[in-house]
């Protein structure tokens, strides 16, 4: 990839779970075309808060090599989640209201970008933006411990992969990418088994997919080393 | 102007309320209005939707009051993963202890049919072991009844539903399934190659309560996996479809978006009525001869510590200090594996294969009790987040392996937690739109606890591998909740007896998840309705005398089949019908 972007990364190059739209149900096709069609205006981030909210994000599910038109909106999706309240059904004893957690997030990654040489996040180098939110993904972040006193850095971390990765994934062009059929009622599916492709669905093309050089995110390991009971995220259910 | 909707059904939808894509219900619903009601139920979820159907069938004048609103499942349901949050209890509970666990999505319903909506409806039974691990194991405690007292429910319920499984299931009490079971999709085919070849016993295409076949006015399965986020398609049991529809038509009124706030109790100890929220944040009273809460197992003990009053301090039915303990998660420690081939895990019902062989205490094994090894379908956002947590998967790394999530197949633990008094719900300070306090649930793990998952954890790890998985890794969770309002014969240990009627007050009632007294390694849906049609006949057959007396009659009662919503006799594979005593 190395620079050049795409309509469509992934596997399954043609494959548009949107091209599908006439075979689902009027609610489904609502609900997924809203999406698309979303207003990308914020509520909760204010227009200060922005350009950061936004440089976080791109690291924590980065898309640099989707072009421009085909980009996923996350930080619109996490804002609209806030600014409506929208909770997963609970909060842990040690941590703030969401809402709160956003903002006392923000103040130490900055706090953590100055407390080296001065700059802000903004003013990173990507690689380095990359290094520092490593280091939060590690539980060992460099400088605000006061605010991780109040936020225990893990949780933090995690709010901010869930909430990417609900808003992501929850994409048509996501879906695409990752060749998932999407939406399949009433139609059904019909081949259940082996791993077969639906008359309409693509077959997978793999090829050598890289992540960009100035990234350290692609290599990653388990979180490990503190008090950190995995089963806690939001999950969707799976049973 | 009176709040309440005089005919919910023809204000919402005009040519009558979709219950899947044929079924429909257009009658106007009985009102009651302010008028006293013979029982007003809490919660139409699992057990609340089979108790309206019971009581209203034998003749009760009975009122459901739900918190969630009335699904019309064309209009509200969808096949899509982020639009599917209506479906969750997703307001505010606070959540800790040393491992805290995730509340909503995979564990809490909200609105008619409630939990039923969402599960992936797998429906084994509790083994006979399950009624007695204290005698056994020394460990939890016995039930107040056993597995035979149970069984002529469990049988029955499997009809209502009905549930799609094996012709012969060996594990607990061996029995079959009058309906055939589900083709497998790629999960399950992973978990027979990793059983077979381990040597283990695997039971496939079932039980679960999905139609294999079409039935009545509901359509069979189309295999599109999205069962958690309601089944638009209506083959998946819920009691919105199943027990709902029944009752309304034998004269039940069920109250949508109308949150109970307190149970109230005279002077003489009795129960008058409740208070209630409607959607516009109105309070109201309902008076009630009898009381019955079905709010499962965090708002069922919520509703009853927020309803202490004089003689009542600790909590309404709470003398024993016993509401909100004990409160049991399921062990569901997901295993993922990633295989040289297209697996495309989304397709089929995520529930469609699981052993049991793992379930009773082995005296090999340094704990007691044990566990099931069952399917799992995560669809692309789950799965996201179980990669966050299994591999601590972010950015480009995310990205990378979401484009291989085709490859990847789940199979999951399901293992008994024993009950523990410290695993608890109590009120927390936070409150709700309405004012009333949330609950704060509590949740650790003990020894035998933990050494039943790692057990467990690596067995599944071992089927996975065997089944030919190039690379595996495993996401710690929990999955559903029981107990917290547990049933016992001594009123001293525990809130209710067999028949779910509290200790404390005569006439209130509990039945829902939150009555378990331990779980088990069978997901817990079944054994709900189970004892809600249980009690449902306790009710029916004690008559007049709940609402008059304080007279404590533990006859056990004659199952009433021909309570059973209509269409329940007379189906499935002929040659089982005798199965039923």
């Amino acid at each position: 990839m190395k620079g050049r972007t795409s309509v469509q990364p992934g596997y399954y190059p043609g494959f548009s779970t949107l091209g599908q739209q006439a075979n689902w149900d009027e609610a489904t096709r609502a609900t997924v075309l809203k999406r698309v069609a979303r207003s990308l205006e914020l509520h909760f981030f204010t227009p200060e808060e922005a350009p950061l909210i936004e440089a976080i994000f791109e690291h924590i599910l980065p898309q640099i090599d989707r072009d421009e038109k085909y980009r996923i909106p996350i930080v619109p999706v996490v804002d609209e989640r806030l600014h409506t309240n929208r909770l997963d059904g609970y909060r842990y004893e040690n941590m703030p209201p969401d809402q709160e957690a956003y903002r006392l997030g923000m103040q130490a990654i900055e706090e953590i970008a100055r407390g080296k040489d001065g700059r802000g996040f903004l003013e990173l180098t990507p690689l380095e933006q990359d290094k520092l939110l490593r280091t939060l993904h590690d539980g060992k972040p460099e400088g605000a411990h006061h605010i991780w006193e109040r936020m225990p850095v893990h949780r933090f971390w995690m709010l901010m992969v869930q909430d990417a990765a609900e808003a992501y994934y929850a994409h048509p062009y996501a879906w695409d990418e990752i060749g998932f059929g999407g939406p399949a009622y009433p139609r059904a599916y019909m081949r259940l088994e082996r791993g077969e492709a639906e008359p309409w669905e693509v077959e997978e093309q793999r090829y050598e997919w890289e992540a960009p050089e100035d990234s350290v995110s692609d290599i990653y390991e388990l979180i490990s080393g503190h008090d950190l009971h995995q089963a806690t995220p939001g999950q969707g259910g799976t049973h | 102007m009176n709040p309440l909707k005089k005919y919910l059904f023809n204000e919402r939808n005009g040519n009558g309320h979709a219950l899947g894509p044929i079924q429909e219900i257009d009658v106007p619903m009985r009102r009651f209005g302010e008028e006293e009601v013979d029982y007003v139920v809490i919660g139409v979820g699992s057990a609340g939707g089979v108790l309206l159907q019971r009581l209203a069938r034998a003749g009760f004048r009975v009122l459901g009051l739900e918190a969630g609103p009335f699904w019309n499942t064309e209009r509200d349901w969808v096949s899509d993963e982020a639009g599917s949050h209506n479906l969750y209890w997703e307001q505010l509970r606070i959540t800790g202890g040393t491992h805290p666990l995730a509340l909503g999505a995979n564990n809490s319903g909200r609105g008619v049919g409630g939990g039923s909506v969402h599960w992936a409806a797998f429906t084994p039974r509790l083994h006979p072991s399950d009624f007695r691990i204290h005698s056994e194991d020394g460990v939890g405690i016995d039930w107040p009844m056993t597995y035979e007292e149970l069984k002529p429910y469990y049988e029955q319920l499997e009809l209502e539903m009905p549930v799609a499984g094996p012709a012969y299931y060996p594990w607990g009490d061996p029995h079959g399934y009058a309906y055939g079971p589900h083709p497998m999709g790629g999960a399950g085919d992973v978990l027979i190659q990793g059983c077979t070849k381990l040597g283990i016993g695997v039971s496939i295409g079932g039980p679960v309560a999905i139609l294999s076949g079409s039935h009545g006015d509901r359509q069979h399965c189309i295999y599109r996996g999205f069962c958690i986020q309601a089944c638009k398609v209506g083959a998946k049991a819920s009691t919105l479809i199943t027990h709902v529809p029944d009752a309304l038509r034998s004269g039940a009124e069920i109250r949508d978006d109308s949150m109970v706030s307190r149970i109230h109790v005279n002077k003489e100890n009795r129960v008058t009525g409740v208070s209630y929220f409607d959607v516009h944040g109105q309070e109201h009273f309902q008076r009630a001869k009898a009381v019955i809460v079905s709010g499962y197992a965090i708002e069922t003990p919520r509703l009853l510590l927020n309803s202490a009053c004089p003689g009542h301090e600790n909590g309404l039915a709470n003398s024993s200090d016993t509401v909100g303990r004990y409160l049991m998660a399921q062990a569901g420690n997901v295993v993922l594996g990633r295989f040289h081939d297209l697996v495309r895990i989304y397709k089929a019902p995520p529930a469609h294969a699981l052993t049991e062989e793992f379930y009773e205490t082995d005296s090999k094994r340094d704990f007691a009790r044990g566990f099931a090894i069952q399917t799992v379908g995560p669809l692309p956002i789950a799965f996201a987040k179980q990669m966050m947590t299994a591999k601590g998967a972010w950015g480009w790394g995310l990205r990378r392996i979401m484009m291989d999530y085709n490859h990847w197949a789940a199979i999951a633990l399901l293992g008994e937690i024993l009950p523990w008094p410290e695993n608890r719900v109590q009120l927390a300070e936070a409150k709700d739109r309405f004012g009333i306090p949330v609950a704060k649930v509590t949740f650790g793990l003990h020894d035998n606890d933990e050494k039943l998952i790692e057990f467990g954890k690596n067995k599944v790890i071992e089927v996975m591998g065997a089944a030919g998985a190039e690379e595996v890794v495993q996401e710690t969770r929990f999955a559903h909740l029981v107990g917290a309002a547990r049933m016992g014969t001594d009123p001293r240990t525990s809130v209710v007896d067999k028949y779910g009627r509290t200790h404390d007050v005569a006439n209130l009632f509990v039945c829902d998840g939150s009555i378990l007294p331990t779980q088990g390694s069978a997901n817990p849906g079944l054994t709900i309705q189970a004892l809600a049609a249980r009690t449902g006949d306790y009710l029916i057959a004690q008559g007049e005398s709940i609402f008059n007396t304080n007279h404590r009659d533990m006859m056990q009662p004659a199952i009433r089949r021909d309570l059973a919503p209509p269409g329940t006799y007379g189906r499935g594979v002929p040659r089982l019908a005798n199965l039923t005593s």
